[in-house]
């Protein structure tokens, strides 16, 4: 079982106080970078703990490191003030002398497993073998349809993009190409092949889509950055925005290398379906 | 035809029409012209705006085809030909000279006249002395950097005979190249293009201007379309 799983949420009634270190040595807990920072904590320091907001029960620990929490989209916004600590010191602050279960009363765990896709073997191993114990699948599905929809979003947003810059390349290289056409034209008069000048168009286009494409990654890549830290600071959160992965870059390059070049290509067939001396001629 | 009239024969023109479809009516530019432009020819075409001149000019040239009606260059039949090849007998054999110049703005005089050359696969070192070559001939070696725009007409006009000239074509066509200048410089390069058709080249010009036309040996006066007169001196 991962360390992680121990993972207990205190942040609406935890309790900080430093102390001087106190016999026998107080068990050893992580706390989250956010609360470390928030309350000014450091490795080694000992803190109080307790579920009451008062204070009272209050147990020592000792921090023995700060950690990184895994990035949750699905809580962006909520600062993670969090403390993990093992599974009997939890038992221990929080047992309930009262309830007739005592120090073992504990009311969920959550469990990860090496492959997620065992969960719902797993939990139904864990019916059968335990009595009382109610054990299901986290609500995985129902946060990965919301990112399915995010992600048909995007793709939606992609496309309309595309299909926006296409016209605009297209209108953009009819132009550009228009403005040749005298030089074309002269070039067809000299005696130069259309296809010859149809394959330097091509070569040409190739270049300045290639050229555009780079320029868009590096945007992109500087842009990543940008995006990244700003939001990694607005929201105190280590979980990544924006990714250009290698896969993303050659999709782009893929895209708009032959779109450049295509459009390029289709300006100067029209032009070339021209007489010489009219297009010499203007 | 047979193949002795060939012999000295560049280009004829065999009953050759050309009609323009227009949205107002077919319009007959050329009808059924015969014309043989001999090696070392030095012909004039003169006529009314609208005679078609122009248009024939551009059929010998193979920039445009004849509706009707064949086309020989060399004894070969070129109004069969694909627009490759006809462009190709355009870079080699046949140089052009246009009243508007046509020179490449972003090329120097010098690039302007190698272009050709390149095209035809003429070797770098070759090119480039046949380049000076010209240019010296034409009067602008000490222009050979300079851009179009950097030039006077009358030596944009002589670098694009230079041009013309860079693949040593057989048939030099000229239409109207004094008519963007004054007098003076369009008697230079009339001058100029005497020293071309002397130096072996057959020439020949479309022109309005009488004093050009008088210096051919072979005047054409073209009307509606044809042929109407033809003088030698």
């Amino acid at each position: 079982m991962k360390r992680r799983t121990f993972l207990l949420a205190l942040s609406t009634t935890l309790i900080v106080a430093f102390s001087s270190a106190q016999t026998p040595e107080p068990p050893s807990i992580l706390v989250s970078r956010q609360l470390a920072e928030t309350e000014g904590l450091a490795e080694g320091d000992v803190v109080r703990l307790a579920l009451d907001a008062a204070g009272a029960g209050a147990r020592p620990f000792r921090i023995a490191g700060v950690y990184e929490p895994t990035p949750d989209p699905m809580r962006l916004g909520t600062v993670p003030r969090e403390v993990r600590m093992h599974l009997p010191d939890l038992l221990a602050l929080t047992s309930d002398d009262d309830a007739p279960t005592g120090a073992e009363h504990v009311a969920r765990i959550n469990i990860a497993l090496a492959d997620p896709a065992n969960a719902r073997a797993f939990a139904r191993s864990v019916n059968g073998r335990a009595p009382g114990v109610f054990a299901r699948r986290a609500a995985a599905t129902g946060s990965a349809s919301t990112f399915v929809v995010l992600e048909r979003f995007h793709l939606a947003i992609a496309v309309v993009t595309i299909v926006a810059a296409t016209v605009f390349l297209l209108a953009l290289t009819i132009m550009l190409v228009d403005e040749r056409r005298e030089t074309v034209g002269v070039l067809r008069l000299i005696g130069l092949p259309a296809p010859r000048i149809l394959l330097q168009v091509l070569l040409e286009g190739l270049l300045i889509a290639s050229a555009g494409a780079l320029f868009g990654l590096a945007l992109a890549w500087v842009s990543e950055g940008l995006i990244n830290r700003f939001f990694q600071w607005r929201y105190n959160t280590a979980l990544i925005f924006v990714q250009v992965t290698p896969r993303v870059a050659a999709l782009c390059v893929a895209i708009a290398v032959p779109l450049g070049a295509s459009a390029t290509l289709a300006a100067s067939w029209a032009l070339m379906r021209r007489g010489a001396l009219r297009l010499a001629r203007r | 035809m047979t193949n002795a009239v060939y012999h000295d024969t560049v280009l004829f023109a065999d009953r050759v029409s050309r009609v323009f479809q227009m949205p107002a009516g077919p319009v007959v530019a050329v009808r059924d012209l015969t014309l043989t432009i001999t090696q070392g020819e030095h012909a004039a075409i003169r006529g009314p705006s609208g005679c078609g001149k122009s248009t024939l000019l551009h059929m010998l040239g193979c920039v445009d085809t004849p509706t009707s009606g064949r086309l020989l260059f060399d004894g070969h039949d070129v109004t069969t030909l694909g627009d490759r090849a006809r462009s190709l007998l355009r870079l080699r054999q046949i140089g052009f000279v246009f009243q508007r110049f046509f020179l490449l703005p972003m090329l120097t005089a010098a690039e302007n006249v190698e272009l050709p050359q390149a095209e035809a696969g003429v070797p770098k070192a070759e090119r480039a002395r046949r380049t000076f070559e010209l240019l010296d001939y034409v009067g602008l070696a000490p222009r050979a950097g300079h851009r179009p725009s950097q030039l006077s007409g009358g030596e944009m006009q002589r670098v694009a005979i230079a041009r013309a000239l860079a693949n040593r074509p057989r048939l030099l066509l000229a239409d109207e190249p004094t008519g963007e200048l004054d007098q003076t410089t369009g008697e230079q390069v009339a001058a100029l293009l005497d020293r071309v058709n002397a130096d072996g080249t057959a020439l020949v010009i479309v022109t309005h201007d009488p004093a050009l036309a008088g210096r051919a040996r072979r005047i054409l006066t073209m009307r509606d379309g044809r042929i109407e007169h033809e003088a030698t001196q």
